[in-house]
Formats: structure tokens, sequence, C-alpha cells
């Protein structure tokens, strides 16, 4: 069944009034202000732990914890959009039928209807004045366009035409920042890859639905350095990056915060850095012989200890581990038994715990390494939000500090057969009345003393 | 004495507070020339702190951080009570109104009380951080405090257009209201400065977006700052609307713009201190 024509007018309508405008910047305003006073990005067993169940509960329902990602939140942003659409659809005709309209004709009792209208005489015939006339309004304002009136001299002067299509420019730009945002969300990633000093990476962890993609091309991390200011804050973090695509080593360049590196619409951002261990020197005594040997380990690479079929490798490392300070986890690995596994203390040599098996460990010296924390983005809608932006800065700075202004001006004979003539102007501006009304008092009173003949100006 | 940054902040703080005492005097007892002592001092102050921010970039300079005093909470707050004092000087001069000096010259003084007498705001130059490492530090903080301080000014004429509403009749003509505009000016002077407000609101949005996206990559990231700060702008977005087209005029605008210059102070304030996220070094 068809709506019924009203209904679906009244939708119309409601849809473009601008007391749905108002409604949808202020509820955006309370919604945004919810999610700031929750704490977004929480996991459902943080959640949990945080709230009572009942509370827990609503959130997950009305999804609080991740407002800004909500259906419901995205629904006000659709009905934000749909009402600029709308209410766009249906002033620009107005606007446009306002700029199309010529006066054809111009009659001075309509002109003194006007807010802003002056009247008064001049000592001089029409033709003597007109010439004047022409050049005090067009230096004040500009030039006056004539409209064919017989006998007495009728025009028109406007300014700021444009003023009128900036307004479509805002409603234009606050929708291109937002289907740059969908542009975005739908063809785009963010995600971060932590990758060692030396090493490469192809995978990307998602920030969104703990998910992993694997870029096209590797990042090879070639160096990553940190610099902090005599009193100890971080001065800045720096990493060497190598792209290689197809095998072969194809971009270089080095990032810092606030200076990424783009390849093929890829961006890598520095994000962060942590400390790994790089390799350790370290000491196996075997109790039972007392023989003690001295090895050089590179970070989860087995070795096999001279002298015997016992391979080792560094599995894991801590910094801090129980506030024992660094610990090496070490791994044993023997013919026909599963691995044996430790928590070797660096800083603690005679820690009783510092042995597997028949192996008492010592490690004599770490050395560390970095790995970088980079954040991956890829955004091809960013562009569009750029757009978007400059559209905005240009509209909001045109529309409010442009006017568009008209004036009508009529110039005849003050009466029948009379020598003197009348003069009827009146004005109009779309914004700022004040200064409008300041720039018409001006150009009303050059026009009184100019036009006067020079024999009765003092 | 050596003449430094902070001596001559310190003059300014209390070259400030005479001019908000001249201010106020001058429409308590009615005496135009306190008046024009407070704009004359007001004028000298400001003067005075623009000397002295220059001088502290220098520092910064001398210290090897070399960076624009924009960096953290005690400088923001001397570049606000700076940005308030600007835009109503050149209000003022615009206007002829001196006796809408009041709010602005107070607004400054605590601003600027806050920022040396809190033990809580530290007052040293410090190093920047590498995130704040960008051109674009100056022209986000730059267009955020125009913004801010046009709304400053806009909430101080606001209240102005409360009290003169409701006195009711005609003003007594030698009444302490006789100095005031009258309302339906207050209320165009109210509206110009928000519009002035928001254009670089707007601008110091955009700009952190872009900032943020040349950082981390991200361009909104609903950061509580940037949240609030999108507060602000609805605000002021639905007030622009509601004159422009709904033809709302005076007390509805007037307590708008006070909203919005409350949701101003959260974004600079509330935030720094009761939430938390990527402007966090505002707080230092």
């Amino acid at each position: 069944m068809p709506l019924k024509p009203g209904l679906l007018q009244s939708l119309q309508q409601t849809l473009a009034s601008m007391k749905l405008s108002i409604f949808v910047f202020l509820t955006l305003a309370v919604c945004s202000l919810l999610g700031t006073l929750l704490p977004q990005g929480l996991t459902e067993h943080e959640l949990h732990s945080r709230f009572s169940p009942g509370m827990a509960r609503l959130i997950e329902l009305l999804g609080l914890h991740d407002l800004y990602h909500t259906g419901w939140f995205r629904f006000l942003l659709l009905l934000l959009a749909t009402n600029l659409i709308v209410c766009t659809l249906q002033r620009l005709p107005k606007t446009v039928s306002q700029l199309k309209h010529r006066d054809e004709s111009i009659e001075p009792e309509k002109l003194t209807k006007f807010i802003q209208h002056q009247v008064f005489d001049v000592n001089a015939t029409l033709d003597q004045l007109k010439p004047r006339l022409q050049q005090v309004v067009a230096a004040e304002f500009a030039a006056i366009q004539p409209v064919e009136n017989s006998e007495v001299f009728a025009g028109v002067v406007e300014t700021g035409r444009w003023s009128r299509w900036m307004v479509y420019l805002v409603h234009l730009s606050v929708l291109l920042i937002l289907i740059g945002a969908l542009i975005g969300s739908l063809a785009g990633f963010k995600g971060f890859m932590n990758i060692a000093e030396g090493s490469a990476s192809q995978e990307v962890h998602l920030y969104r639905g703990n998910q992993t993609i694997t870029l096209p091309f590797a990042v090879r991390c070639d160096d990553f350095d940190v610099t902090f200011y005599d009193m100890g804050a971080p001065k800045e973090y720096r990493s060497d990056l190598t792209i290689i695509d197809g095998g072969k080593d194809v971009l270089q360049g080095s990032i810092i915060v606030n200076d990424p590196l783009t390849y093929n619409g890829v961006t890598l951002y520095q994000s962060s850095y942590g400390a790994i261990l790089k390799e350790a020197e370290v000491e196996f005594t075997d109790k039972e012989s007392g023989t003690a040997q001295r090895m050089v380990l590179p970070f989860g690479e087995a070795k096999t200890i001279p002298g015997t079929a016992d391979r080792v490798q560094i599995v894991d490392y801590q910094q801090d581990m129980a506030q024992f300070g660094p610990a090496l986890g070490i791994a044993l690995q023997r013919e026909g038994e599963p691995p044996k596994g430790s928590w070797i203390l660096v800083k603690m040599p005679q820690f009783h715990g510092n042995k597997i098996d028949n192996y008492h460990i010592n490690v004599i010296q770490t050395v560390d390494g970095y790995y970088t924390g980079l954040q991956v983005k890829k955004d091809p809608g960013v562009w569009v939000v750029y757009t978007g932006f400059i559209a905005m800065m240009l509209g909001i700075g045109m529309t409010f500090y442009s006017s568009h202004r008209k004036l009508w001006i009529w110039a005849g004979p003050a009466g029948s057969g009379s020598r003197r003539t009348r003069i009827v102007l009146a004005g109009r501006s779309n914004k700022n009345p004040v200064a409008f009304e300041k720039d018409f008092q001006r150009l009303c009173e050059r026009l009184q003393t100019d036009l006067q003949p020079t024999g009765e100006r003092d | 004495m050596m003449i430094n940054s902070s001596l001559l902040l310190s003059i300014t703080t209390f070259a400030y507070m005479v001019c908000a005492l001249f201010y106020l005097a001058g429409v308590i007892f009615r005496y135009r020339p306190l008046l024009l002592s407070g704009s004359l001092l007001g004028l000298a102050a400001f003067l005075l702190q623009t000397v002295a921010i220059l001088l502290r970039w220098q520092e910064s300079y001398q210290l090897g951080y070399g960076h624009a005093p924009l960096s953290n909470l005690y400088e923001s707050l001397v570049f606000g009570a700076w940005a308030i004092m600007l835009i109503y000087l050149i209000f003022e001069y615009r206007t002829g109104q001196r006796a809408l000096g009041v709010f602005p010259s107070i607004c400054a003084f605590l601003a600027m009380a806050y920022a040396s007498f809190s033990p809580s705001v530290d007052a040293r130059i410090q190093p920047l951080v590498p995130a704040l490492k960008s051109n674009w530090l100056i022209a986000h903080v730059i267009a955020c405090f125009l913004g801010y301080a046009a709304f400053a000014v806009a909430a101080g004429v606001s209240v102005l257009y409360l009290v003169r509403k409701s006195v009711k009749t005609n003003p007594h003509p030698k009444g302490i209201i006789a100095l005031f505009p009258d309302p339906k000016q207050l209320d165009e002077f109210n509206y110009q400065l928000i519009l002035f407000g928001f254009l670089w609101l707007s601008l110091g949005i955009i700009t952190g977006s872009v900032w943020a996206n040349s950082a981390w990559g991200n361009y909104w990231s609903w950061d509580p700052k940037e949240t609030w700060s999108l507060i602000t702008w609805l605000i002021y977005a639905a007030m622009l609307h509601a004159r422009s087209v709904q033809g709302w005029r005076g007390t509805r605008v007037a307590w708008l713009s006070l909203v919005g210059f409350a949701c101003v102070l959260f974004t600079y304030f509330g935030v720094n201190f009761l939430l938390s996220g990527l402007h966090s070094y505002a707080t230092q």
C-alpha cells in the first residue's frame, strides 16, 4: 500500500525542519558527552569486574562501552546527514529563484516599506545629477544596474550574491567529512605491528575485531633509536625502515613521531617501542663434572652446549621478574626427554633457582635490542575528509563575513513639472544588519551632500 | 635584577588584577575615567605580556629546547589570558564599549593567577615530548585559544545581557545599567563574537585533526578532548542555526552562549583533570 501523501509530506517536512537539526545537534552533543564519562573500549571481562551485573548488562545492551561505533550513534549521524540533504534540497530552489529574480519595475511607494529606506529631494534635474549619483553609489557599493522604467531613473545594486551559496558549501563540507569517514571505515584498516630491530614482518594486528591481515609487502626495521633529554624525558623515537616488495628493497626511510612513511597507500607511524633481548652470554656449569661452558645465545636460537648433546635456547625475556630484575627464560632440550625450562635471574647469580637439571646457569651479560611499535593505517577516505575541511573553513569564513546586500534606487521628478528630483533609496542585507545600516546611512549622507548643485553647497 | 619572562609575567598578573579592579570600580561608581584607566592599563599589560611570551620563547632556545611557549598547562593558561585580552581589546576598540571589560579582565587575571600561584602548575620551561614536535602545534593552539577567548568575551556579554534584561523598565539614567549598551546591541555583540569564535574553534578542531592524522594516523579517535571540543562546536552550531533560521534572539541565545562557554571550560580544564587521553601532557 502506498504511503498516504500526507504522511510522506509530513515526514519530508520533519526531515527538512530546522528544529530537527537543532535536536540532532544537541542529541549528538549529549550522547558524545556520555561516551566521555564512561570508559570506552573495555573488554567484556573488564566491564563485568567494574560494574554491577545489571549495569554491565545495560551498558552492553546499549553498547555504551563502545558508544561511537554503535548502530544508534551511527543512526544519529545518518539522521544529521539526511536532515542536511533534505534541508538543502528544499532551500536550494528558493535561493536560486531569489538570485534569478530580476526586478521588472521599481515603485517608490514599495521602497518606503523597507526597514532601511530614505527619501530626499535634490535641487537639480534628473539628467544633471544622474552621472554623480551613479558615481557615488558605485564608489560606496557597486555599479547600478538600471531597471527599464519610463521617464524616471531606477536601478538595483547588488553585492555579495555569491555569499548565499556559502552556507551550502559548509553543508557540503559536513557531508564530505562524513562520506570520507565512511570510505575510510569500509575500504581502510587500522592496526599495529611490532618489529624487532633487524627483522621484517608483513602481519598487521587490527585494532578492531581481533584480526590479523597480511600486507602485500614486508616492513623491515633496520634500526630503532630513542634519545632522551638530560632530565630524562624522551626526546625522539626514530625507526629506520625498509619496505621489501617482491623480494627487493624498494623504499627506505626513517620515521619519527609526526613524520610517517607511506607506501602504496599504507602509512606507517611511529607509535611505541619496547626493549627486547638481542643476545646473552650465558655460563652453564655442570654440577656433576664441574665443567663450565660460556656461550653467546642469540634470542630464540637453539645452540648445543659444547661437548654434550644438550641444546639450549633463550625462549623468553622479562625486564623485571617479580621485582627481582631481568630474567631469561631458558629451555633445555635433551634427546628423548620432554623439554625443561626455568627463569634465570640475570642480576642474582646466587639465586638457588638459577638451574635446570644438572646445570647451574649464570648470565654473564645481556645485550638489549629494541622492537619498534608501528601504527599501520590505510585510509583512502582521508582526502575526501581533508577536502571537506578546506570547504568548511572557506564556507564558514565566507558565510559569516560576507553578506548579500541589495539596494533599490529610484529617482524621478519631485512633483509634476518640478525641477527638483526626488530620490528614494531602500536596502536589505541577509546578514549583519547593524553594519549594513551604518553603510546605508553613510551612502545616503554622502548622496545628500554630493548631489546638491555646486552653487548650493557652501 | 635580571629581566626574564617570569618576572614580566608576574607583573602582568598584577597589572591584570588592577585592570580588573579599575573596570569594576568604574562600573560600580559609574565613573568613566576609571574605565578608561582600565582600558589603558589592560593594553599596557597586554603589550608587556606579549613581550614576556616572546622572551619565554627565546629563553627556551637558550635552554636548548627551542619551542613555542604553547606546550603545557602553564603556557596555555598564559596564552589563554593573552588571547582573551587581545580579543577584548580589539572588541572594545571597535565598539567603544568600555564597561564590558569587567568579565574579560577578571578572566585574564584568574588564568594568570592560577598559572602563577597554583602549586600543581609547573612554570618551568620543559622540553617537548616527541608527539608535540610539529608545526601544527602553533596553528592548533593559537586557533583553539582565539576561539576560546572569543567565547569567553561572548559569555561576559551574555551575562550582562541577562542582567540588563532583568531590569524591566527604562534604566535610571544614573544607574549602573545605563553604562551598558541596550539589550539589542548586546545580543548583536554576543552573536558577532560567537561567529568569530566558531570560525576559530572550527579551525582549531581541523588543525588538531590533521595533526593527529600525521602523528598517529587517525584524524579522529573520539579522545575525550576531541569529543568535548566537538560537543562545544555542536552547541554553538545549534545556537547559530537557531538564531539565523529559527529567529532566536536575546535570552535564549545568551543562555546557549553560557552553556557553550561552560563546555569550553570543561574542554579545557575538566578533560585535563577528570578524563584521560591524548592531551594528558596538558596537565603537567
